[in-house]
């Protein structure tokens, strides 16, 4: 007896150390396999362990049991369009192709808005590289690992991705250099094409000098080292499939045009963000294998924008496109379960159907649907408790864990905006007395000088 | 004090003037010596001849042919070494493309200077003027180590003793290190974004490798070789990847130093941090690394009204309390570190080393890292740093311990002649129109934005924080000569972006353009008490 007491009593340490939770009797919304109402997801370390009704999954000692009943757990929410947590501008705008910039190197940890994005069961974007050139620098996957240093946020075996740009912005219709900076180019779509054709002539000639280098090498000759160009190496790693292109795009002729460029340079577009105008071209796009990320209902913000239909997302996703709904906003991404819940009445999507538009299907527009995007035993553990089903408005996140790990939580929150506006008054408070103190001092000597 | 053989010098002032150029025999007598090498000597005497301390300690004969010089009740220290400062070079004005200051102002009569490359040498365009030599002076300091703060690669610093002559005599090292900021360039000039800077300086190395392997391969074989281009700037950073020259990444906030830290591992260079503000975040990490820092000690300042105080996040706060506490941190984590004055005119240097102490740092280890350390760090230490027998005698007396608020710096010998002091530039605080916290309405193509920001100028070099409808953060690119410019990173519901300010000021109000990627706004503001 007392032999299995010990037992017990150990396995229940290493279940604390090996950070063991389980969530238990919620309506988990699984994404791959359905609703299961009166359900435990069980977490172990990073991953989860099982996931299945009450009765199937058996909680193991000493784990953390959260009790969720009449609660609903959905997969953390991903964003493929995001520009949260970079610091400096989105965008360098200073030539046609600036592939040679990654986002990666200017992440922060201290933007606010990626912990507000966890309150809204976000955990997973696309953090990308702005608009203001056809071609423009490297994105980065990243899950919100508030809390974590800025070097833990990228997902290390994500695929590498760039943005890509045609329209409005890259031929900068509605926004000028100032007076006396020469207009840059290209200023029509015409040259957007030209621009991303061009950039991968270049590099196909950049490959080649490389090739060329690399044989004299093997034939024991000493040639001269090509130079290694940043930008270069982006566009070859492009054409080599190590990079994912994701582009923004509004209008279908212009789609037409990137899809027919990808065909003829060899390159693969992974997923056309914003795509308005996809609902026309949806089959061509589908046949592609493209993925379309775009806004269930804003339009009409610029000439290109006029198109748009709130049955674009249904309509795409019918016509065999992996859809997704995304952000593009510190502030959208906080609530994008809302604008899929549209999908069901705009274009009669089903419950499933309009739920995969913020979870898995955006997986598998970044190529990690076998990490995350529902909840199935062996994924990452990245959920969130939700006090209702998340197509309700009235719904809020409880708690939501990235890896396992819990990054927000409302009653810690709470407890939290007490202790950071009394640390906040005391600071101010010490920082008065100092001075004042220091004024007084000042004054001391100046006094008996008298 | 009193001083004798006065008549003696002026002699041969008057009878030779090559000899009066020649550094005399000096005797320092009667004052506590901080060797910082060693013990500080009570009543100790330091000799110095022909430019050289000749020898320290207690009861020394002093020489029949010395100078004495009384520091009775007075403290003698090795020059101070500022290792990190612009001193010599205008304040970094971004460069203007033709729509000048506020309101359609012309450009300025004199351009500012071209951005410095990698190939620059600081030791030529330096200027130096007697009064900016003699306030430098009159703050202890002896020695700087000066580099332009304008542009990306901002070329090789110099380190350089302030004596009088010329700039020739004064050179410690020419070429003492490659500087490199991460400051983008005007909007539209590639890189005009923190990420295109990070791109643009790994280009500049990788550029420096290949130049250096064509090179290589070229000169031993040229028959039926493409010659490959000759380039001072690819030479200069060539040096740098071969680890001869080290370089110095100007990077204040943790990110940036982790920023830095990466180029810095990749291409394995030897490298200093400076700036290093939030270096108490990282106190451990950078002793195991091994990594020189050099903190500046410009510490943010709290905006003048509590209203304004209020407004800004905790973290600003927080930083700003915490920032002079990082030399402390450094020294409990057995870090190797310097104290310097940053960037611009450095008025601010004493009463920030004071600031330090205020905050748990010893006066030992301000002196030591004034001193010595600086000193090792860029491998001078032979020459300068502390008061041996057979170094420079860059030598500071005061009339009380020299980080005391209320001490003086009575006299100052650099080479072994004593130099002329000047006033101490006043710290904190200065009279510019600018200074202060402005509440400003830019008029958006999108409706009226408010954006409240508190301004401090020194050397018309314009720093200080912004907060508002489109975030908070650092200014940068700021600058005041009449016109003031400056960024700020506005973000807002989708995107953050360059907003670069232009205005002028008249009293208390400002009103000038703001230019960013949507077009050009007016903008209005007005100070606040």
């Amino acid at each position: 007896m007392k032999k299995i007491a010990i037992l017990i009593a150990f396995t229940a340490a290493a279940a604390r150390a090996e950070n063991v939770i389980a969530i238990h009797d919620a309506t988990i919304l699984t994404i791959t396999h359905g609703k299961i109402e009166h359900g435990t997801v069980l977490i172990r370390g990073s991953k989860i362990a099982a996931v299945g009704p009450n009765a199937s999954v058996a909680i193991p000692a000493g784990a953390q049991v959260i009790e969720a009943t009449g609660k609903f757990v959905l997969p953390g929410i991903i964003d493929t369009h995001s520009h949260t947590a970079v610091d400096g501008s989105v965008n360098e705008i200073s030539l046609p192709n600036t592939g040679m910039v990654r986002i990666r190197d200017v992440l922060t940890n201290e933007d606010i808005s990626a912990y507000r994005q966890l309150a809204g069961g976000t955990t997973t974007a696309l953090v990308l590289h702005g608009s203001a050139n056809p071609i423009g620098g490297q994105s980065q996957i990243v899950k919100w690992k508030w809390g974590h240093p800025v070097s833990e946020w990228p997902v290390a075996d994500a695929p590498r991705t760039i943005k890509f740009a045609l329209g409005e912005n890259p031929k900068s219709s509605n926004f000028r250099p100032p007076p006396g900076t020469p207009l840059q180019y290209p200023q029509t779509r015409m040259g957007v094409e030209e621009v991303i054709r061009k950039s991968f002539t270049d590099a196909r000639d950049y490959m080649a000098q490389w090739d060329e280098y690399d044989a004299a090498k093997k034939k024991g000759q000493n040639p001269i080292p090509p130079r290694r160009d940043l930008l270069m190496e982006t566009m070859a790693d492009i054409l080599r499939g190590n990079i994912d292109v994701h582009s923004h795009c509004y209008r279908s002729d212009e789609i037409m045009m990137l899809l027919n460029i990808s065909d003829e340079m060899g390159f693969k577009i992974r997923e056309l963000q914003h795509v308005l105008e996809g609902y026309k071209v949806a089959k061509e796009i589908a046949a592609h294998g493209v993925g379309g990320g775009t806004f269930i209902d804003w339009w009409g913000y610029k000439m290109e924008a006029y198109d748009a239909i709130p049955y674009n997302v249904a309509l795409m996703e019918n016509a065999g496109v992996v859809t997704s709904v995304n952000s593009d906003s510190d502030e959208l991404a906080r609530r994008l379960n809302l604008d899929a819940a549209k999908a069901m009445k705009y274009g009669g999507l089903s419950e499933d159907e309009a739920l995969k538009l913020c979870t898995m299907n955006p997986a598998k527009q970044l190529r990690l649907d076998h990490r995350i995007g529902s909840i199935d035993a062996g994924k990452d553990a990245d959920l969130a408790i939700w006090t209702g089903h998340p197509f309700s408005t009235y719904s809020r996140v409880d708690s939501t864990f990235v890896e396992g790990e819990m990054v927000f939580d409302r009653q810690r929150d709470l407890q939290l905006r007490k202790d950071l506006a009394k640390e906040k008054a005391d600071r101010l408070k010490k920082e008065a007395d100092d001075e004042a103190k220091k004024k007084k001092d000042a004054k001391k000597p100046e006094d008996k000088n008298e | 004090m009193s001083r004798r053989s006065v008549c003696f010098v002026a002699l041969f002032l008057l009878a030779a003037p090559l000899w009066a150029e020649a550094p005399g025999v000096f005797a320092i007598t009667g004052g506590t010596v901080h060797p910082v090498s060693g013990a500080a000597i009570p009543n100790g005497v330091v000799i110095i001849r022909g430019g050289l301390i000749e020898s320290v300690g207690a009861n020394l004969a002093i020489p029949a042919d010395a100078t004495v010089i009384d520091a009775k009740g007075g403290h003698v220290y090795p020059g101070l070494i500022d290792a990190g400062t612009s001193f010599g070079f205008a304040s970094a004005a971004p460069r203007r493309r033709g729509f000048g200051g506020g309101g359609g102002a012309p450009a300025p009569a004199t351009p500012p200077p071209a951005e410095p490359t990698a190939a620059s040498l600081a030791v030529r365009e330096v200027k130096l003027s007697d009064d900016d030599l003699e306030a430098k002076r009159a703050t202890g300091v002896t020695t700087v180590l000066t580099a332009p703060s304008s542009g990306i690669f901002n070329g090789q610093s110099a380190i350089l003793n302030l004596g009088e002559g010329s700039t020739e005599s004064r050179v410690i090292r020419a070429a003492a290190t490659q500087q490199v900021s991460f400051n983008p360039r005007a909007a539209w000039t590639y890189p005009d974004s923190l990420m295109g800077v990070i791109s643009y300086i790994k280009q500049g190395f990788l550029d420096a490798q290949q130049n250096a392997a064509a090179l290589a391969i070229y000169n031993q074989n040229p028959a039926g070789n493409k010659r490959p281009d000759q380039s001072a700037s690819a030479d200069a950073l060539a040096a740098v990847v071969r680890r001869d020259v080290p370089v110095v990444f100007v990077a204040d906030s943790e990110l940036m130093m982790r920023r830095a830290m990466a180029i810095g591992n990749e291409f394995k260079l030897r490298y200093v941090l400076s700036g290093a503000r939030q270096a108490y975040r990282m106190a451990d990490e950078l002793k195991a690394s091994g990594i020189p820092v050099l903190v500046s000690v410009k510490w943010p300042v709290a905006p003048t009204s509590k209203e304004d105080r209020e407004e800004q996040p905790l973290r600003v706060i927080r930083d700003r309390q915490l920032a002079p506490t990082s030399p402390a941190a450094l020294v409990k984590s057995g870090a190797t570190f310097a104290l310097v004055s940053g960037a611009g005119k450095s008025g601010d240097f004493l009463p920030g080393i004071r600031k330090a102490i205020e905050n748990g740092l010893s006066a030992d280890d301000a002196l030591r890292a004034t001193t010595l350390s600086p000193a090792r760090i860029f491998g001078v230490d032979r020459q300068l740093g502390s008061l041996e027998k057979g170094k420079i005698a860059n030598i500071v007396i005061s009339d009380k311990p020299i980080f005391e608020e209320k001490a003086k710096v009575t006299h100052v010998l650099i080479d072994g002649r004593e130099t002329k002091l000047g006033t101490p530039p006043s710290g904190a605080g200065g009279a510019s129109p600018l200074d202060g916290t402005w509440r400003m309405t830019v008029k958006s193509s999108t409706g009226d934005v408010s954006i409240t920001a508190t301004l401090h100028v020194e050397d018309s070099r314009v720093t200080g924080t912004y907060s508002g409808d489109r975030g908070s953060g650092d200014i940068r690119n700021g600058s005041f000569d009449g016109t003031v410019e400056f960024t700020i990173a506005a973000k807002s519901e989708t995107e953050s972006n360059d907003w670069v300010f232009h205005g002028t000021v008249s009293g208390t109000g400002m009103t000038g353009t703001v230019s960013t990627t949507l077009g050009t706004f007016q903008f209005s503001g007005s100070k606040g008490q």
